[in-house]
């Protein structure tokens, strides 16, 4: 058991969260860079559940699934009470890029983070689990250009017809209709819907629907996609948690992503379809047009990274938090709330 | 020559050199700061929306940005104020590379594309070959010939309708047939018009009133010619035919030429009337 500890060479701190801290170190055997997160113990109070719930998740799923878009868990060690797990070291991430004005994101860029984006989430749902919190930031990018989803700190199973979930999930920009009003048995259209949602924020570079209340979401989802009546969204009325909106119009996708070429306003609408069933998975979203239509993505090493990336290398990184943020829960609360039914 | 002038339309559609866009709430407030918005109108046909510019501005950035990209972007070539602006499209191959790809004028608010040499010499050269064809076409009609007298003009037998702008396109091989034909004298046209009267009061028209119908029914005649004579039909033909011909008249924009087909099988037609004319008498 002490053999880990001498193999990995703490070289920085990367930044310190709620239930873990991440160094950034060598792996001495392979001599490759890696996070290490090493979880608190936390509070007394915390320690008796046993290890943080968040970790546990993350180490059941990410020991069976191995996929060049998704982060990679390389090893889990414990020292004494505290378990650290061991991931591929990420440059930077998706939100970075994104609020990074000195950034311009070609079409080209935003096909090759897409495609990479929906490659791993496919290969997350053909694996029967759900991310459940994908965001800008949860998509991490190393400095070859390689997007890896990250923080499965909310990722679970579906398919299983009597289970129950919680639609406490998602960060709230990034949650789609039904888990707002309340659906408590869902699959892949809540990732789907993130997806879509990151994609509009990265031809925007700002938050498409960033709702204030879940009320608010719901607002702003419906002002844009308008009001689902009955008719195209069968059950809605039937749902925990559903509020009768009034009307909206729909808007055209075309007006809001001006720049946007056919195909992807296509694809857009695909992915933020209201009605669960009529959004479009990973595999119907890949095999669309916009990705076997010019512009080619970019490839890996010609995509942006921050401005501030190799200034940071030299500095100690307080940006590097953003990483932390990422395996540590950053805006939403990776305790799950469940509700009572 | 031929199929060029009867696709007008669908080439005037694709070939931007000859459109024109222009959004009139906009006109009056023109001005260099604001022109390049005015250009990036969604309606503006000249404007590519998956331009650098479009993706700049939809990512909020500063348009400062363009310099470092590659691609399809507009600048401001030139301002003259305050009614002519020349706006150019260009590929960016680098801060300091660009090709540029067409510009654009907005004079008065009107937005042109600029033609490119080519196609304004082309466009002039066929002008030019057009009119000369067509002086060519017209002094023929005027040129006679006999085995005994050699050649000679004759400008005074007058053709009808043959200025040399509506000869364009079927006109020219009617012509090159009619010539033979006598005109029909005026006792020919007064028969006929009688013997059509005479028909009309036989087989009385329910529906359509008889000055009309005569005219519709001679005209009509073109397309039915070929298959009936027969006078028996004569009912048929007269009531179905208004259509055919309006449609023609619409769908062919030529309407001049269409009108002197017409006269020429009006006098094809007169000419059945009068070998029957002894039986009738």
């Amino acid at each position: 058991m002490e053999e880990p500890i001498t193999r990995y060479e703490k070289i920085d701190f990367l930044g310190e969260g709620q239930f873990a801290t991440v160094y950034k170190a060598r792996d001495v055997k392979t001599d490759k860079i890696v996070a290490v997160k090493k979880i608190k113990i936390g509070s007394r109070l915390e320690a008796q559940d046993g290890i943080n719930r968040t970790a546990l998740r993350e180490i059941k799923l990410l020991q069976e699934l191995q996929h060049i878009n998704l982060i990679g868990l390389l090893d889990v060690f414990g020292q004494k009470s505290n378990v650290s797990l061991v991931f591929d070291f990420m440059d930077t991430d998706l939100e970075i890029i994104v609020k990074d004005s000195n950034i311009v994101l070609t079409p080209g860029n935003v096909k090759a983070y897409m495609i990479m984006t929906l490659r791993g989430l496919e290969y997350l749902h053909q694996n029967w689990i759900l991310h459940r919190d994908l965001k800008p930031n949860n998509l991490l990018i190393n400095r070859e250009g390689i997007l890896k989803i990250g923080d499965f700190g909310l990722a679970k199973a579906f398919g299983s017809p009597t289970r129950i979930n919680t639609h406490q999930v998602v960060t709230r920009w990034y949650r789609s209709p039904e888990l707002l009003f309340g659906a408590r048995q869902y699959g892949t259209g809540v990732d789907m819907w993130a997806v879509g949602c990151i994609l509009a924020e990265l031809l925007l570079r700002v938050p498409f629907l960033p709702g204030e209340t879940d009320l608010d979401q719901l607002s702003r989802i419906f002002q844009v996609f308008g009001t689902p009546t009955e008719e195209q969204w069968p059950g809605m009325k039937s749902l925990l948690a559903y509020v009768q909106f009034k009307y909206c119009p729909v808007q055209s996708l075309r007006h809001i992503f001006s720049a946007a070429s056919d195909d992807l306003i296509e694809l857009l609408e695909s992915l933020l379809a209201l009605y669960p069933p009529k959004r479009c998975d990973c595999t119907q979203a890949l095999k669309m047009p916009y990705f076997s239509n010019k512009p080619a993505p970019t490839v890996g090493v010609k995509l942006p990274m921050p401005t501030n990336i190799t200034k940071m290398e030299l500095e100690k990184p307080s940006l590097k938090r953003k990483l932390l943020d990422n395996i540590d829960g950053g805006s939403l609360v990776k305790k799950l709330q469940f509700d009572r039914i | 020559m031929m199929p060029n002038r009867v696709g007008h339309l669908p080439i005037a559609a694709e070939n931007p050199l000859g459109l024109s866009w222009h959004d009139s709430a906009w006109i009056p407030s023109l001005n260099p700061s604001n022109i390049m918005d005015y250009f990036s109108e969604r309606s503006n046909p000249f404007f590519d929306r998956t331009c650098n510019n479009e993706v700049v501005k939809m990512q909020r950035l500063s348009m400062d940005q363009l310099q470092n990209m590659t691609g399809l972007e507009y600048i401001l070539l030139h301002v003259q104020e305050p009614i002519l602006y020349v706006i150019r499209k260009q590929h960016r191959h680098g801060p300091m590379q660009t090709v540029p790809l067409a510009d654009y004028y907005i004079i008065a608010g009107i937005v042109y594309q600029a033609p490119d040499l080519a196609s304004v010499l082309n466009s002039r050269l066929l002008s030019a070959v057009h009119h000369l064809q067509c002086s060519f076409e017209e002094t023929m009609s005027f040129s006679k010939y006999h085995p005994s007298k050699g050649y000679w003009w004759d400008f005074k037998a007058n053709k009808p309708g043959m200025s040399p702008f509506n000869i364009g396109q079927s006109a020219p091989k009617e012509t090159s047939s009619t010539p033979k034909e006598e005109p029909s004298t005026l006792f020919q046209r007064q028969r006929v018009d009688m013997l059509l009267a005479e028909l009309v009061r036989q087989f009385p028209l329910p529906i359509i009133p008889a000055a009309s119908s005569q005219e519709n029914g001679v005209k009509v005649k073109s397309e039915n010619e070929k298959d009936k004579s027969a006078e028996g039909t004569n009912l048929n033909n007269i009531t179905i035919k208004q259509e055919p011909i309006e449609q023609s008249e619409l769908t062919n924009g030529n309407i001049a030429g269409h009108l002197e087909i017409k006269q020429e099988i009006k006098q094809e037609n007169m000419k059945p009337p009068p070998e029957k004319k002894p039986r009738n008498m």
